[in-house]
C-alpha cells in the first residue's frame, strides 16, 4: 500500500505543477457568467437554473480532466520511460497502475470538491438558500468520474494517448445514452444489429445511473435504495476495468 | 568458488511489432554469469541485444524463455529488486520534480525509512556533485547533470549489484571520471557492477571481466587480459632503403616516409619479413610488438558478426 501511496502523491502533486486546478477556475468563471445570463432570461427560477447549469458545468469539466489527463498522465510515464526507475525498484506494476490511478482520482476529487462548494456558495448567494443535496449529486458524478477514470487508465495501457482520450470519450458519450441504445435494440431489424448494439449496452457502463441532478433540482425523492444501488455498480465496474488494465500492464513489454 | 550474484541462463525474446510487421528476435539464447564484487563491462554493437537484456534484469520486459536470478533470487521477486540499483540509457526523470525531489520520491518507493531519507539522499547527491544544484527543477538541467541525478537515484538504495546501461553516454571528460571514480568506489564498497558502454577506453579501464554479445548472445566473456591475449599479436617493423612494395611476405599494412618505411605484420610473420629484409639488404630501424585493444578485438568481432 505505501508504494501506492507515494506514486498516487507523486501524480497529484504532478496534475497540480501541471496546472489542472486552472480548470476549476474555468468553472467558476462559466458558472458566473451563465448565471448571469440565465438570471436576466428567468423569472423566480434562477437558483434551479444555477444549479441544472452548475451540475452539468461540473460534469464537463471532470470529464475533460478524466479524458485527457488520466490517459496522458499514464501514457506520459510509458513513453517518457519515466517509468523505468520505479518498475525496477521495489515496486509492483499493479501498484504503480493503482498509484496512478489514486492519484488521479484524488486530482479529479479535489476539483470536485472546490467546485462543489462554489456551486453551493453561488446558489446561496441567489437566494436560493443553502441545499445540500447538492453535495450527493456531485458525489455521484464523482463515483461516475471514478468509472471513467479507470476506463482511461485501461485504455492508456492498452492503446496510444489519442486513441486512449478518444475512446474514453466514447464511453462517457454513450454511457449517457445506454438506456436509449436499449430501447434501440428493441426495434432494430436483424439479428446481427441487435446483438451489436447490445454488446455495447452490457461492455459500457450505464453512467445515467449517476444522475441524479433532476431529482436534486427540482427537489424530488431520492430512494436510499437507488444511491446504494448506484454506489454498488460504479465500484464494482471500477474495480473490473482496473483488474483488467492491472492484468494487461503486467504481460507488457516497456521498450 | 566465487560467489554469482548475477546469473542469466538461455535467455530468448522475441518482439512483436505490430500485425502487419515482421517479429523481430533479439536475444537468442544469451547466458552469462556476474560474480559478486566484479565490475563486469557489457559490450556489443547497436542492435545486439544489450540495452534488452539490462530492462530483461530489471523486469521492464518480459522473457519468452530462460531465467534471470540476482543475488539467488528470481529477477522479478522484490528481493531480488531490493538488491538492485538501476541507471537507463537516457535519463528519464520527472522533469517537474527537482533533483531532491526526485530523489526523495525515489528514497520512499525504495522503502527507506524516513528518518534516515535525508542523510541518504545528500550522501548520494553528494557521490555525484550535485549536491548545490539539487534544488532546481530538472526542466533546465543538462543532459549530463540529468545524468547525474540519474546515478544517485540508483545510488540511493546502496545496492548490491548496480546495473548501469551506458553511464557515461552525454557526459563530458570530468563527468566520465566521475562516474569512472564512483564505479571504482562501488567496487571498493563490495558493490557488483555490470555496465555497458560504447566507450571502450573506460571499459577497458575499470572492468575486471567483459562479456561481447553480438547479434543476441555472448560471442566472447573473461577477463579483458585474457581475451586480448588471444588476440593475434602483431608487430610494427621500421627500415630504409626498401620499398615495401617489393616484399613478399604478407603485410597488415605499410606506409612508405621520406628516408623510411613502416609495415606491420602478424606475429607469425615476423621473422620471415626479417629473413626478406636481410636478403633485400634493406636496413631494419626498429621491431616494436603492438598491443591490442578492447577496441580491436571488438571491431574484428562485429566485422565477423556482420559477414556471418
Amino acid at each position: 500500500m505505501t508504494a501506492i501511496r507515494i506514486i498516487a502523491a507523486n501524480t497529484f502533486r504532478e496534475a497540480l505543477r501541471d496546472r489542472i486546478l486552472y480548470l476549476f477556475l474555468g468553472f467558476s468563471i462559466v458558472l458566473l457568467a451563465s448565471s448571469k445570463l440565465f438570471g436576466i432570461l428567468t423569472v423566480g427560477e434562477q437558483d434551479k437554473i444555477i444549479k441544472d447549469m452548475g451540475l452539468a458545468g461540473i460534469q464537463f469539466f471532470l470529464m475533460l480532466i478524466a479524458v485527457m489527463m488520466s490517459v496522458l498522465l499514464i501514457s506520459r510515464e510509458i513513453d517518457s520511460k519515466t517509468v523505468y526507475y520505479i518498475l525496477a525498484k521495489p515496486v509492483r506494476r499493479w501498484q504503480f497502475l493503482l498509484g496512478k490511478y489514486v492519484g488521479l482520482l484524488a486530482t479529479v476529487l479535489v476539483n470536485l470538491f472546490l467546485m462543489s462548494v462554489m456551486l453551493v456558495l453561488f446558489v446561496w448567494l441567489y437566494g436560493g438558500g443553502f441545499d445540500p443535496r447538492l453535495f450527493l449529486a456531485t458525489s455521484m458524478i464523482g463515483l461516475e468520474m471514478a468509472v471513467l477514470v479507470a476506463f482511461a487508465t485501461l485504455f492508456s495501457v492498452l492503446t496510444k494517448p489519442i486513441l486512449g482520450s478518444v475512446f474514453t470519450l466514447a464511453v462517457f458519450v454513450v454511457g449517457h445514452v445506454s438506456q436509449d441504445l436499449w430501447l434501440l435494440t428493441r426495434h432494430l431489424p436483424g439479428s446481427v444489429g441487435r446483438t451489436l448494439v447490445s454488446l455495447l449496452y452490457y461492455v459500457v457502463p450505464n453512467l445515467e445511473r449517476f444522475n441524479f441532478k433532476t431529482e436534486v433540482v427540482h427537489q424530488l425523492p431520492i430512494p436510499a435504495a437507488a444511491i446504494g444501488l448506484s454506489l454498488v455498480y460504479g465500484l464494482v465496474f471500477t474495480a473490473l476495468l482496473l483488474v483488467l488494465a492491472c492484468l494487461k500492464f503486467e504481460g507488457k513489454d516497456l521498450q | 568458488m566465487p560467489e554469482v550474484q548475477l546469473r542469466i541462463e538461455n535467455l530468448r525474446k522475441t518482439f512483436h511489432p505490430g500485425l502487419f510487421e515482421r517479429a523481430v528476435e533479439v536475444l537468442k539464447g544469451l547466458n552469462l554469469e556476474v560474480e559478486r564484487g566484479e565490475i563486469f563491462g557489457f559490450l556489443g554493437p547497436n542492435g545486439a541485444g544489450k540495452t534488452t537484456t539490462i530492462k530483461a534484469i530489471t523486469g521492464l520486459v518480459n522473457l519468452d524463455e530462460g531465467e534471470i536470478s540476482i543475488g539467488g533470487h528470481a529477477h522479478d521477486s522484490m528481493e531480488a529488486k531490493r538488491l538492485i540499483g538501476f541507471m537507463a540509457e537516457n535519463p528519464y526523470l520527472y522533469t517537474y520534480l527537482s533533483g531532491r525531489e526526485y530523489l526523495r520520491f525515489s528514497a520512499r518507493l525504495l522503502g527507506i525509512e524516513d528518518a534516515e531519507i535525508d542523510d541518504r539522499v545528500e550522501g548520494a547527491l553528494g557521490q555525484v556533485s550535485m549536491d548545490r544544484r539539487a534544488d532546481q527543477k530538472m526542466r533546465v538541467f543538462s543532459k549530463g547533470m540529468l545524468q547525474r541525478i540519474a546515478l544517485a537515484q540508483a545510488l540511493l538504495g546502496e545496492p548490491a549489484l548496480l546495473i548501469l546501461d551506458e553511464p557515461m553516454s552525454g557526459l563530458d571528460p570530468i563527468g566520465r571520471r566521475d562516474v569512472r571514480d564512483i564505479i571504482l568506489a562501488q567496487k571498493d564498497q563490495g558493490v557488483t557492477v555490470f555496465f555497458s558502454s560504447h566507450i571502450i577506453p573506460d571499459v577497458e579501464t575499470v572492468c575486471d571481466r567483459v562479456a561481447t554479445v553480438i547479434d543476441g548472445s555472448v560471442s566472447e566473456i573473461g577477463a579483458v587480459r585474457d581475451l586480448l591475449a588471444r588476440e593475434v599479436e602483431r608487430y610494427e617493423v621500421t627500415f630504409t632503403g626498401l620499398d615495401p612494395k617489393v616484399l613478399t611476405t604478407p603485410l597488415v599494412s605499410a606506409q612508405m616516409g621520406s628516408d623510411a618505411a613502416w609495415v606491420r605484420v602478424d606475429a607469425g610473420q615476423r621473422d620471415a619479413l626479417i629473413s626478406e629484409l636481410a636478403r633485400q639488404r634493406a636496413r631494419l630501424v626498429s621491431l616494436t610488438p603492438v598491443r591490442s585493444t578492447l577496441e580491436d578485438l571488438l571491431l574484428r568481432q562485429y566485422e565477423e558478426g556482420a559477414a556471418s
